[in-house]
């Protein structure tokens, strides 16, 4: 287990976030933080999801080209297996519930409709990725993210230079044309646009190198701060008043210009890079003085998979179980408390199973008698 | 009928008196009073845009009921079966209809999408099919406004007319106090904001009411089948083609 650090904190606390985002209209929605800022825990955790790619690069340098894309790769799968797996599950979830509680309104929720009526094609479509359930489409895109790892990986380590303005191109490109990937069988397209959100990865992934970038935006710490703290009260202002360009208002091409969340248009980004300007180096603070949520969120934040996986099948029992037994406060608290609970046990439990392994060293490591 | 639109002064844009002569004359089967379907409001935005275009670009978006959960096939939808209502009732008009509906969704998730459908394909009428999933995941009402008037205020502050499509009629949540309360936001903001409002709970539950042995629920009795989609087609249709051709109280003859 490694200590808690600045990174696995703040993972956790997006996780955190994410499920309790996830279950709308629960009284403790309204503390998270996108209640004052643009941008929300989706760009927190694909940005610091960037930022550890760099860790797992860095722990492969020496090892040749093929072994690090066996490695990222398997890393890639991993994820889609994951992902596979808790769709299916929340399927079965609210079909449980659908015929516990004799709701079968409850098999349209989040896009499950089409499981149920159209199986054949959305079977197909779920295998796809084509086809995701709503508040389900943040790991389908982690899927394509962690797929073009390898080519990052292998992009930054024969040409580092490339690897920026080779994202970036793709982001102009993506939102100058408008173009996304499409969802089948239900005519759409994915809610959070791949060929957009890689560049928040990517950004992530450079400025956590000790180069280029990374190194600049170190050595400039301080301008970036007071660059910063500006954006992040704009982003304020923009949340509380819920103001939102109109597309009528602004030049061509409009992506650009609005708070387009599918497109992650810039001033999301530009207010999560703020954040993470005005926040970095805050973590020795908040371990000092309220070391007890820190450790939990690190925790959480040291296995992302684990926790985003029951995490996500943890809001959706939350909104079966406010539709069943209503949205007081008490049910609120008592859901958000057993949720947040669960996700730091199934994060404790592999902590704890290696260390019985450290313990007790396995039979293949004793000198054979 | 288009004609008679088009030589239409800008008095049309005032008023809540309706012309239900134009309106497109509504199935037996689906035939409900004009008080019960829709809230008048009116459309000056589609009337200036149908002044000039000869395309009318609509999107359709929200839930299962736009998708068409419980139909038999995707042109058994109500957004499909309006769009030959619309083109016989506006001629020489004609009428795209984007289908946006994503079963179960929220509300606050519709209002991102229709953030992102707006800028990318500009609307001129967007038909937005709300509010039972909120009410079933117990959204709070004052939450659910803000995000609905938010939406509202920002598409008709773009010239944008937005047609609000309320909750279906189910006997089940008939006395579910956040069901009532969705409804009451729902018919709040369209009278506040004016803008148009199908009040579908009404109108089905006239139907449920007064023809006992028509079936326009599916087998579930949550989601319609074709016939309660026909009737949803035909209800929207008939608010809409009737606050066109809204006319002024005073011009009354």
């Amino acid at each position: 287990m490694r200590a808690p650090n600045e990174i696995d904190f703040w993972r956790g606390m997006a996780l955190a976030t994410i499920f309790i985002n996830h279950i709308p209209g629960n009284f403790f929605e309204r503390f998270t933080f996108r209640n004052v800022s643009l941008s929300d825990s989706a760009e927190l955790f694909v940005f610091l999801a960037g930022w550890s790619l760099r860790f797992q690069t860095n722990r492969s340098t020496g090892v040749p080209v093929f072994g690090l894309v066996l490695r990222l790769g398997s890393r890639a799968m991993q994820v889609y297996f994951a992902q596979l797996v808790i769709t299916e599950m929340a399927v079965a979830l609210l079909a449980a519930a659908a015929v516990y509680y004799d709701a079968s309104f409850l098999l349209d929720w989040h896009n499950a409709a089409a499981v149920f009526s159209d199986p054949v094609k959305t079977h197909v479509g779920m295998i796809l990725l084509t086809h995701q359930l709503g508040y389900f489409n943040i790991l389908p895109l982690y899927v394509v993210l962690v797929a073009c790892a390898p080519l990052i990986a292998i992009c930054a380590r024969y040409a580092s230079w490339l690897v920026l303005p080779l994202s970036a191109a793709l982001y102009v490109v993506t939102l100058s044309t408008g173009i996304n990937v499409p969802s089948w069988p239900i005519g759409g397209s994915w809610f959070l646009n791949p060929m957009a959100w890689q560049f928040i990865y990517v950004l992530g992934f450079v400025m956590a190198g000790k180069d280029g970038l990374g190194d600049f935006v170190r050595r400039h710490r301080k301008v970036f701060f007071a660059l910063g703290l500006p954006v992040i009260v704009c982003g304020l202002a923009v949340a509380i008043t819920h103001f939102s360009p109109r597309p009528d208002s602004v030049p061509s091409p409009k992506l650009f210009f609005m708070f387009d969340k599918t497109f992650l248009s810039p001033a999301r980004l530009i207010d999560l890079l703020a954040l993470a300007a005005v926040f970095a180096g805050s973590f020795p603070f908040l371990m000092r003085w309220i070391p007890l949520p820190v450790r939990y969120c690190s925790l959480l934040g040291r296995h992302s998979l684990n926790v985003f996986c029951v995490g996500s099948l943890l809001s959706l029992t939350g909104q079966i179980v406010r539709f069943a037994y209503g949205g007081a406060l008490l049910t609120d608290a008592i859901m958000v408390s057993v949720g947040l609970a669960i996700m730091g046990i199934v994060a404790w439990l592999p902590e704890k199973r290696d260390a019985f392994r450290k313990a007790v060293p396995s039979t293949k490591s004793l000198p054979a008698s | 009928m288009l004609a008679a639109l088009l030589g239409g002064t800008t008095s049309v844009f005032a008023a809540p008196a309706q012309d239900q002569s134009r309106a497109p004359a509504m199935t037996p089967d689906c035939a409900v009073p004009e008080n019960d379907i829709a809230n008048p409001a009116p459309l000056p935005n589609l009337i200036a845009k149908l002044k000039k275009k000869t395309t009318i670009h609509i999107l359709a978006i929200g839930s299962s009921s736009t998708y068409g959960t419980g139909a038999s096939s995707s042109v058994a939808s109500y957004p499909s079966r309006l769009r030959p209502i619309l083109v016989k009732a506006l001629k020489g008009v004609d009428i795209e209809i984007t289908n946006r509906g994503v079963a179960g969704e929220m509300a606050q998730t519709t209002a991102d999408r229709i953030i992102d459908q707006v800028a990318l394909e500009r609307p001129d009428l967007v038909l937005w099919q709300l509010g039972t999933n909120d009410a079933l995941a117990r959204v709070p009402p004052d939450e659910f406004e803000a995000t609905v008037r938010d939406t509202v205020s920002w598409l008709k502050a773009q010239d944008i007319d937005v047609v609000l499509v309320g909750l279906q009629y189910v006997p089940r949540f008939a006395r579910d106090p956040s069901y009532v309360a969705i409804r009451r936001v729902l018919q709040k903001i369209a009278t506040e904001e004016n803008v148009l409002y199908v009040r579908r709970y009404q109108a089905m539950r006239f139907i449920e009411r007064m023809r006992a042995n028509e079936r326009i629920m599916s087998a579930d009795h949550f989601h319609l089948n074709d016939l309660g989609y026909r009737c949803m087609a035909e209800h929207v249709a008939s608010a809409v083609i009737i606050n066109l051709f809204a006319k002024p109280v005073h011009s009354h003859e």
